[in-house]
């Protein structure tokens, strides 16, 4: 009995240094000039924060940890107020609505002055120089529907939405300027919702498991999956600007880093935010790799 | 092949870190309760409330208070890995014979030395059967930890998963069933060989 | 206003049917579970040596981690109500399939004597004395199934099947901790719930010669 009992102290003792060894490596956090970037869950906001890691590698002697593909916009902002991350990439309209709990506002600058203003006083946050690609929404239909029904503003879906199944990322359906203010504003009746984690509303449509879905006006799936954008006659949508929210007191620290990032200040079009999205999205390329070839085509690395 | 191995490695490290934590603490308040048994109903039903949150959710929650990262990911796998080791250990204690304590307190036995050398060798693999849930629960609910920037196997699932890339997938969703299965064989093993000499027969 | 009221205020009636398409989601999936796992227990419990790798098979369904489970599955059954029905229903087999069993297997062999004493054939042997003996074991098996296959339908939101998770979901993604709780709280509640009907018909199905233990 007395053996087993030490056999068992022993077991769990290596067990645990086992762990604590296995483990520590990843301890090494908030080393000196380390910056640690973070991005959403969906594919273009894991590019964006690839790319302004890279920007920071390239161009300055801080150490970079990426922690991508975090879970949503709760996660990453949480993660920065907390000063868990020191950056990552978001857009003006969704600061307005999801975190300052604003109502839609169209004017793409008032939006960008409204809320720098309120991240500088409130949580000592500074939003970047715009990347330039203005990311909104957009209602995409299967182009065979379209050209079925004729289809070409979303004010067209009104006489059809009753035999419709709409569907949208969750995320969608709890924005302002989502599923509840748009069927709103065009009086669209849909037969049904269906929500999806963010990629795979596209395969949705594709399986005919939805008829209309909501789509960024950069996704690289519309050029995959053939889907057309209905054009937003009734201006519902607000346009967003796309940038680098950071912590104040980063760049306090490492006065070098908000002209570094900088330097992707309107450099990024819509269609090459679209192509950047598709290359990896859809021709399964390496983001990496992607995100370091349009660096060196720009001529920023 | 390496960056796999590694995942693999990092995602074995975080549940077993869960486990362990929840193993420090519900084996001495199992032993606790079998003491006191008028605690052990509430106590059991907090902790069963517990379990029913769902586990992304409790990602979420426990983001909040203890930010992102391994810890917050050890902490979530602590509160689902509680249950399973603190139930097993008290209906481990609490199931062996009152003849056997009786015989063990005739022989002029302390209750330290009751636990240690009667109560304890006897409940040990239902014990242990209670771990060996929590690991393979743990091992399944750190594939989410990823949303919370914790590292292990869940990083390429859902990757792959957003850019439908089975292979992606795979490499995460592979490896990790793998893990859950040896962790399940292995201590099932363990299970086996530690029941007590003269309880073996009896178990066939 | 106090954010939570004012949530259910907005959204109530997408929360109940949240909750509904979650009922529906979970414990379908669990009574698909129930009618496949009792008359295969039943059909194993005279059969040892297929028991044993039956069982082993079902357990290790049942170690596979969810993610990985519908990340198996995405590429062969899409997405939707269907593949999160077919995932969270292997996993609800091994419980019920185990303690089916194991119940019947105990039910001790004298009662069975008299069973046969009394002239009773097979069947009657079946349903007359083992099934009845065991059904409270049964039950216990479906009850742990319907908790955890409660908890876990959540993450099958990922990938199109709807219910509560949608709000822990949506909640992640627009940064409002109230609507994850409006997922989790009746998610919650729903498991206990289950727990708690099912415990209680638990006892009811226990036979009366038995209930004293």
């Amino acid at each position: 009995m007395k053996r087993k009992g030490l056999l068992l102290i022993a077991t769990l003792l290596t067990a645990v240094s086992l762990i604590v060894a296995g483990c520590a490596g990843e301890n090494a956090k908030s080393a000196g000039g380390k910056i640690v970037v973070g991005s959403k869950n969906f594919n273009e906001n894991i590019i964006l924060g690839e790319m302004l890691a890279q920007l920071i590698e390239a161009k300055t002697d801080l150490q970079v940890e990426r922690k991508l593909n975090l879970g949503g916009t709760l996660v990453c902002f949480n993660a920065l107020k907390n000063g868990d991350l020191d950056l990552y990439p978001d857009y003006t309209g969704t600061g307005l609505m999801a975190i300052l709990k604003q109502p839609v506002e169209t004017d793409p600058d008032k939006v960008y002055n409204y809320v720098q203003e309120q991240y500088n006083k409130k949580f000592k946050l500074k939003w970047l120089k715009p990347f330039g690609f203005n990311n909104t929404y957009a209602i995409a239909v299967p182009r065979e529907t379209a050209e079925k029904y004729n289809l070409e503003k979303v004010s067209d879906l009104v006489p059809l939405a009753g035999n419709m199944v709409f569907g949208a990322e969750q995320e969608f359906f709890n924005r302002p300027d989502g599923y509840d203010g748009l069927v709103k504003t065009y009086g669209l009746k849909f037969k049904n919702t269906k929500s999806f984690e963010t990629a795979l509303k596209y395969q949705a449509t594709a399986q005919g498991k939805i008829d209309v879905t909501d789509a960024f006006s950069t996704d690289g799936e519309l050029i995959t999956y053939d889907l057309k954008i209905l054009e937003d006659d009734k201006k519902f949508f607000p346009p967003y600007f796309c940038t680098a929210v950071v912590r104040m007191d980063t760049l306090e620290k490492y006065p070098e880093l908000e002209d570094t990032l900088n330097m992707l200040a309107g450099q990024i079009s819509d269609e090459e935010m679209q192509q950047l999205n598709y290359q990896v999205a859809e021709k399964g390329r390496d983001a990496k790799e992607v995100v370091r070839e349009f660096l060196e085509n720009k001529g920023i690395i | 092949m390496g960056q796999i191995l590694q995942l693999t490695l990092e995602h074995l490290c975080l549940s077993a870190a869960g486990v362990l934590v929840a193993g420090l603490v519900g084996v001495p308040l199992g032993i606790l309760l079998v003491r006191a048994r008028a605690l052990a109903g509430p106590v059991m039903s907090l902790v069963d409330v517990l379990q029913t949150i769902p586990s992304l959710a409790m990602l979420a929650l426990v983001m909040f208070f203890l930010g992102l990262g391994n810890n917050s990911l050890i902490a979530a796998l602590f509160v689902y890995a509680l249950l399973p080791i603190l139930r097993n250990t008290y209906t481990g204690l609490a199931g062996v014979s009152p003849d056997l304590l009786e015989a063990g307190k005739g022989m002029g036995m302390t209750g330290w030395q009751l636990l240690r050398q009667v109560q304890l060798p006897i409940a040990l693999p239902i014990i242990l059967a209670g771990f060996r849930v929590a690991m393979v629960t743990a091992i399944g609910i750190a594939t989410i930890g990823t949303l919370i920037g914790a590292g292990g196997l869940g990083e390429p699932i859902w990757r792959g998963i957003q850019l439908a890339n089975t292979f992606m997938i795979m490499t995460g969703a592979v490896p990790a069933a793998l893990l859950a299965i040896i962790a399940d064989v292995l201590l099932g093993g363990l299970e086996k060989a530690l029941v007590p000499r003269g309880l073996r027969a009896k178990n066939i | 206003m106090n954010p939570l009221l004012e949530l259910l205020t907005r959204s109530w009636a997408d929360i109940l049917m949240a909750t509904w398409q979650h009922v529906y989601l979970s414990l379908g999936s669990v009574a698909l579970g129930a009618l496949v796992a009792v008359p295969l227990g039943i059909w194993l419990s005279s059969r040892q040596n297929i028991a044993r790798v039956v069982l082993s098979i079902a357990g290790t369904i049942q170690t596979i981690p969810s993610l990985a489970f519908f990340g198996f599955t995405l590429p062969v059954l899409g997405i939707g109500v269907l593949p999160a029905m077919v995932v969270l229903f292997l996993y609800s087999l091994l419980p019920i399939l185990r303690n089916t069993y194991t119940g019947i297997r105990e039910v001790p062999g004298e009662l069975i004597e008299a069973g046969r004493g009394m002239g009773m054939n097979d069947r009657q042997l079946l349903f007359m004395v083992k099934l009845p003996m065991a059904l409270p074991v049964i039950m216990a098996g479906i009850r742990i199934s319907s908790v955890y296959i409660i908890s876990w339908a959540t993450i099958a939101a990922l990938i199109g099947a709807g219910g509560l998770g949608d709000l822990i979901w949506g909640g992640m993604n627009v940064y409002d901790i109230w609507l994850i709780l409006a997922g989790t709280i009746p998610a919650a509640l729903l498991a206990l719930l289950a727990s708690f009907i099912l415990g209680r018909l638990e006892k009811a199905v226990t036979p009366r010669g038995l209930r004293s233990t």
